[in-house]
């Protein structure tokens, strides 16, 4: 059931409905009834995968819990008779039982998803897919509840929240239905109390929810897909184009996944938000960073801060990583030796990102694309800040900042070659002829035979210049929507149904009014 | 201590007004190469260990949260 059907939208209003009719006390409940009907719905043969993860993940948590009560009450009762070296030894003790139960359930955790997700890719590669074929689909949002999952589990290893006592209502952390389709991957401390607290019927929230929505309605139906028909045609047939047309088909590409992915995340943010549930930001205009480190920390947020927590503190604070770097010194210099564990976790990091989206080889390219980008400023620094001073360049002025806006948006442009392409040998032969030189002539009658017309295009360019002045002025001024609020109900009335007219009459819908599927739908 | 802590988070990053900032991670004021660079000093300069169960946004969001920080790791 994607989001922009009508089944969808039937569903959300019924949920919505149900959720305020149900009694104080039974709100969770009847959120996690709607939550498998949805799964049930959506994805029927493989329920079984999210019940699994659920129940293994909630004792696992509860284990690693029992743990950290026990420690913490030794601690408290012997407070005055331990000595610094006992509470050190006593804290490595605990953390090799709690690492056990950790290794355990991440193990079955990650397990279904490897097996699921990245096994049969691998197993067809080599020519085994007859043979091996499991005859299981891909389970409805496995990367998303089992990296939430993960979070939870690491969480309580390091403290930082109890275990849920309630398998039900950790069933519902895990399977809340906005989320499942593409995320955000939500944290057990930031979304679960509001899951399990009792929302009253709020205009306020009912109109941010309804707004939220409408703005991923407009992003993904007249945007997102729209641009889509043109950028398939470019990549599904790359040996047909050249030069411009490819650069076209990349720049399409960059547009339409910001548009697809943020367009569902606010359709889904929308609808928790109709039942007063304020789920976390996946995107802040990423496209207006002035780095690649800082478009990591605006596009997909939940996944970066995921990795940046789970894997890169990990590995750059890890003792192992630290000793390894200062052995290192006296063959890479100090400056290197010390940026060592660094740079191991940043590769780990845009490895796991990369394989996140998909076990190919092309994937693998992409993480390691973005990894050595990043890696290189890093090392490249001093000589960068010597060059920038040497040329007189003020690095705090706006011209400055535009240039790095501009810059790092084609560096982000050109490494979306490698997800999008149908193959790693697809991206690279794109990339060899996009130097192929094309005439205008040329190219003006190309673009207009990717599937679209020119008044597609005109409708393209006006949607995208209203995204562009409202994330300009959100990024200059602050929220749109504390401005809107502020103007006479006649103005907002208007904006609404001007939206609202806008999307039914320029959105792209396909047979049955059922738009195409979102794109990380399928991570 | 705080003179000192003050000393190491300018030499990373002289361009963020320490003395002032509260919310140097919930504003993003500070990176997570910053913060890997800020553990690393602390842990040399006062001989103590702050872990990644340590790297919460309370734990560095001012200068005093972190010395609170150092101060609790010492005891």
């Amino acid at each position: 059931m994607a989001f922009t059907s009508f089944n969808f939208l039937i569903f959300a209003l019924i949920t919505v409905c149900v959720y305020y009719a149900t009694p104080k006390g039974w709100k969770w409940l009847a959120l996690l009834v709607a939550s498998y009907a949805f799964y049930l719905l959506s994805s029927p043969k493989t329920f079984v995968f999210i019940l699994l993860t659920t129940i293994v993940t909630f004792f696992g948590g509860k284990g690693i819990g029992k743990i950290n009560a026990e420690h913490k009450a030794y601690l408290d009762a012997n407070k005055t008779n331990l000595s610094k070296d006992e509470k050190k030894a006593l804290k490595v003790e605990t953390q090799k039982r709690k690492k056990k139960i950790v290794a355990v359930t991440l193990i079955f955790d990650f397990g279904i998803l490897a097996i699921l997700k990245y096994f049969r890719v691998y197993i067809e590669t080599l020519g085994f897919g007859d043979t091996f074929n499991l005859g299981i689909l891909i389970p409805l949002g496995i990367s998303f509840y089992t990296f939430q999952s993960a979070a939870y589990i690491m969480d309580i290893y390091r403290s930082k929240i109890e275990p849920d006592k309630n398998l039900a209502k950790f069933a519902l952390f895990t399977a809340f239905f906005p989320q499942i389709i593409q995320g955000p991957i939500s944290r057990y401390d930031q979304l679960a109390h509001q899951l399990y607290a009792n929302h009253k019927l709020s205009y306020v929230n009912l109109q941010r929810g309804a707004q939220l929505m409408m703005w991923g309605f407009f992003k993904k139906l007249i945007v997102a897909d729209r641009i889509a028909i043109p950028c398939s045609q470019i990549f599904d047939n790359y040996h047909d184009y050249h030069g411009g047309i490819i650069f076209m088909g990349m720049l399409f590409y960059t547009i339409q996944i910001y548009a697809d992915f943020s367009g569902g995340i606010d359709i889904a943010r929308g609808v928790a938000r109709c039942m007063g549930i304020t789920m976390t930001h996946n995107f802040r205009r990423p496209y207006f960073s002035v780095s690649l480190s800082e478009f990591w920390n605006r596009w997909h947020i939940s996944l970066s801060h995921w990795c940046r927590d789970y894997i890169f503190y990990s590995i750059a604070m890890s003792k192992f990583f630290g000793k390894l770097g200062k052995n290192l010194r006296s063959v890479l210099g100090d400056r290197v030796g010390k940026l060592f564990p660094v740079i191991v976790a940043q590769f780990a990091t845009f490895l796991t990102i990369g394989i996140w989206h998909g076990a190919e080889f092309k994937y693998i390219a992409y993480g390691l694309y973005n990894g050595i980008v990043i890696v290189s400023g890093l090392l490249l620094e001093p000589y960068i800040e010597k060059l920038q001073d040497k040329l007189h360049i003020d690095v705090q002025s706006k011209w400055w900042k535009g240039f790095s806006i501009i810059r790092t948006f084609f560096i982000v442009l050109f490494g979306r070659i490698f997800p999008k392409a149908t193959s790693f040998t697809a991206a690279i032969a794109m990339l060899v002829s996009m130097f192929k030189p094309m005439g205008f002539g040329a190219f003006y009658d190309t673009l207009m035979d990717l599937g679209i017309n020119g008044v597609d295009y005109i409708i393209l360019i006006v949607a995208c210049v209203i995204w562009f002045i409202i994330s300009l002025n959100e990024e200059l001024e602050g929220k749109v929507y504390g401005q809107l609020a502020r103007k006479p109900r006649g103005v907002r009335w208007a904006v609404y149904l001007l939206a609202l007219a806008a999307i039914m009459i320029f959105g792209i819908y396909g047979p049955g009014y059922d738009a195409s599927a979102f794109i990380y739908r399928g991570f | 201590m705080r003179e000192q802590v003050l000393d190491i988070l300018t030499e990373i990053r002289g361009d963020v007004d320490f003395e002032n900032e509260t919310k140097l991670i919930d504003d993003d004021i500070l990176a997570s190469l910053d913060i890997v660079a800020i553990v690393g000093e602390f842990n040399d300069e006062f001989d103590v260990e702050i872990s990644v169960e340590d790297l919460v946004p309370e734990n560095f969001n001012s200068v005093d949260a972190m010395v609170e920080l150092i101060t609790k790791a010492q005891e």
